[in-house]
């Protein structure tokens, strides 16, 4: 038990010192996942309103399609989008394999989905007379979209939070499409496993919990948020 | 004569197999006020989504401003119409941004303050009290009044308001029926109400439409006859009506009773017919035919010395007898036809 408590006091030091290695990883994690979101949630919020607010021939298997995609395993995502960026594939020409964008394209399918079809379900239990009393006000298409964002923040900051929490998580698309090249594409995930496996738990433990810390902070920010609204 | 803001002619609205809204005819003037009543489900709330172009009909024609809906952009449309909805919807935001949005969303950038309190003013709120308050902190009646500042705002042609009092008390009530007036007044909305006070709809409403299973029902047009009726022979009594004609009832209760007679009543001839059991057939001039709003019948007004009576027809009997105005016609009906005072 002696080497876990050690691990804690070690772990605090490297986080207190600026040990560039652990900084490094949570620097590559924090570009990472900030880049995988802003693609996800551009793409989503458009898609899930489109499909939480229009009917159109094949809906129903456009809903399964996205739902089956919410449990996507990461490594046949990683294997996939390996296959695409690689030399032989057909976007090995772009050098993606190996870098932090070629890994966001990764974690995108992985939040795409989430983001997707928690504002479809979002829109699908609105009020309906929430677009009613938006058309009727004479709101153009274009700032429809916003208007519907800004009523349903609750939810959609839900959707966000969720899906960043399967992004910052993952260690197979950012293992397999990043390589876990130190200084580069170590991710927090793929650092603790490669320490763990070497013995290091303190960098490990380090990494986990500014893990935790980065939850924390983004579910109690949205609890601070929701609690806000409803006084 | 006011020009139409809408005209309706045989629209439908199906949802599937069941018809939800069939309305023959409807002119809506412009600066007029619609009044429109009739039990839940009856197709009224559906006529005000067709009429805010929220939904479009299964079938006939509607026409806005003179020109065919169908061929519009929906947006240009909605932008010259707004609708308050029976239980409004208000934007999670504050009371200020809540009658702002629909400004906003015109790209209006200035003097949004200045109509903002304005509009509060005119629904009875204090704006510097409320326009900060979040939309959460509202009762019941403080919220439809803002709901309605918000459609003031926007000042557009058309105002349709679903159910605006009900259920609100005693006080928003008056101030949300005075504000309506307000729009009619300072920028001459044309308003279209669905309200179940028959008190304020009587006193208000150019016209009253009463539905009924998706149909406007059709209202009774009477004719007047205020006497006084003199006794003739044969039990029969009789009222002078000018131009050297006069009407014969059965009795009247009193001699200075005022009669009344529906329009629904008087068979239309173009010529005296002969051997006829009715007892009365007035000779009148043809003043004006005109379609009846919600029914889609006929009304023909004639003219008998200084009176006009008004009979109801169906369009292919007028069709049939060919009148135009100026020509002569013959309006027959029985003594008995007759509802006293």
């Amino acid at each position: 038990m002696e080497f876990i408590a050690q691990g804690f006091v070690q772990a605090l030091a490297l986080l207190l010192t600026g040990d560039p290695e652990t900084w490094s990883a949570i620097e590559v994690t924090v570009r990472l996942t900030a880049l995988s979101m802003l693609a996800s949630l551009l793409l989503g919020l458009p898609l899930g309103i489109l499909l939480g607010s229009r009917d159109f021939p094949g809906k129903g298997w456009v809903r399964v399609a996205v739902d089956t995609c919410l449990s996507l395993p990461t490594v046949v995502v990683g294997l996939l989008v390996y296959a695409f960026l690689s030399r032989q594939g057909p976007l090995g020409s772009l050098n993606l394999l190996f870098t932090v964008r070629g890994m966001a394209i990764g974690q995108v399918f992985l939040a795409l989905p989430i983001v997707v079809a928690l504002t479809a379900s979002a829109l699908e239990g609105a009020d309906p007379r929430m677009m009613m009393t938006l058309q009727t006000l004479g709101t153009p298409p274009g700032r429809m979209m916003l208007s519907v964002l800004r009523e349903l923040r609750y939810a959609v900051l839900a959707a966000a939070v969720t899906a960043y929490g399967r992004v910052v998580a993952e260690v197979g698309v950012s293992m397999m499409l990043g390589g876990n090249i130190k200084w580069h594409t170590r991710t927090i995930t793929t650092a603790i496993t490669l320490e763990t496996g070497k013995g290091e738990f303190s960098m490990g433990i380090a990494l986990g919990l500014v893990l935790l810390s980065i939850s924390f902070a983004l579910n109690g920010a949205l609890s601070l948020f929701r609690r806000r609204a409803a006084s | 004569m006011r020009s139409a803001v809408y005209r309706l002619e045989n629209l439908q609205v199906r949802y599937g197999n069941r018809l939800v809204l069939d309305v023959g005819h409807l002119e809506i003037g412009e600066g007029s006020i619609l009044g429109l009543e009739g039990p839940n489900g009856s197709g009224k709330s559906t006529l005000l989504r067709v009429l805010a172009f929220l939904e479009s009909p299964t079938a006939g024609s509607l026409l806005f401003m003179g020109v065919s809906a169908s061929g519009c952009d929906p947006l240009a449309l909605r932008r010259q119409v707004t609708l308050l909805l029976q239980d409004p919807y208000l934007l999670r935001t504050s009371v200020f941004e809540n009658v702002a949005y629909g400004l906003r969303a015109r790209g209006i950038r200035e003097g949004i303050r200045e109509r903002v309190f304005h509009s509060l003013e005119l629904v009875g709120l204090d704006p510097a009290s409320f326009a900060g308050r979040p939309w959460k902190s509202l009762s019941g009646g403080e919220a439809r009044r803002v709901a309605m500042a918000s459609r003031l705002a926007i000042r557009t042609p058309v105002l349709l308001l679903d159910e605006p009092t009900a259920g609100v008390d005693a006080e928003s009530a008056v101030l949300l029926k005075s504000a309506a007036l307000k729009a009619r007044e300072e920028w001459g909305a044309t308003l279209v109400v669905v309200s179940h006070d028959m008190a304020w709809m009587s006193q208000v409403a150019d016209t009253l439409l009463a539905f009924q299973d998706g149909r406007p029902g059709r209202h009774v047009v009477h004719n007047r006859f205020d006497g006084p009726w003199s006794e003739q022979d044969g039990g029969l009594w009789s009222m002078s009506i000018g131009d050297g004609q006069s009407v014969v009832a059965t009795k009247p209760p009193a001699s200075g009773r005022t009669g009344f007679l529906d329009a629904e009543d008087i068979t239309v001839a173009v010529r005296r017919p002969q051997g006829l059991s009715m007892r009365n057939a007035i000779r009148v001039t043809v003043l004006q035919m005109t379609l009846e709003n919600g029914s889609g019948a006929v009304l023909l007004k004639g003219a008998c010395g200084n009176r006009i009576l008004t009979a109801r027809l169906t369009r292919s009997s007028a069709a049939e007898l060919g009148l135009v105005p100026g020509t002569e016609a013959w309006f027959l009906f029985k003594a008995s036809a007759f509802q006293w005072e």
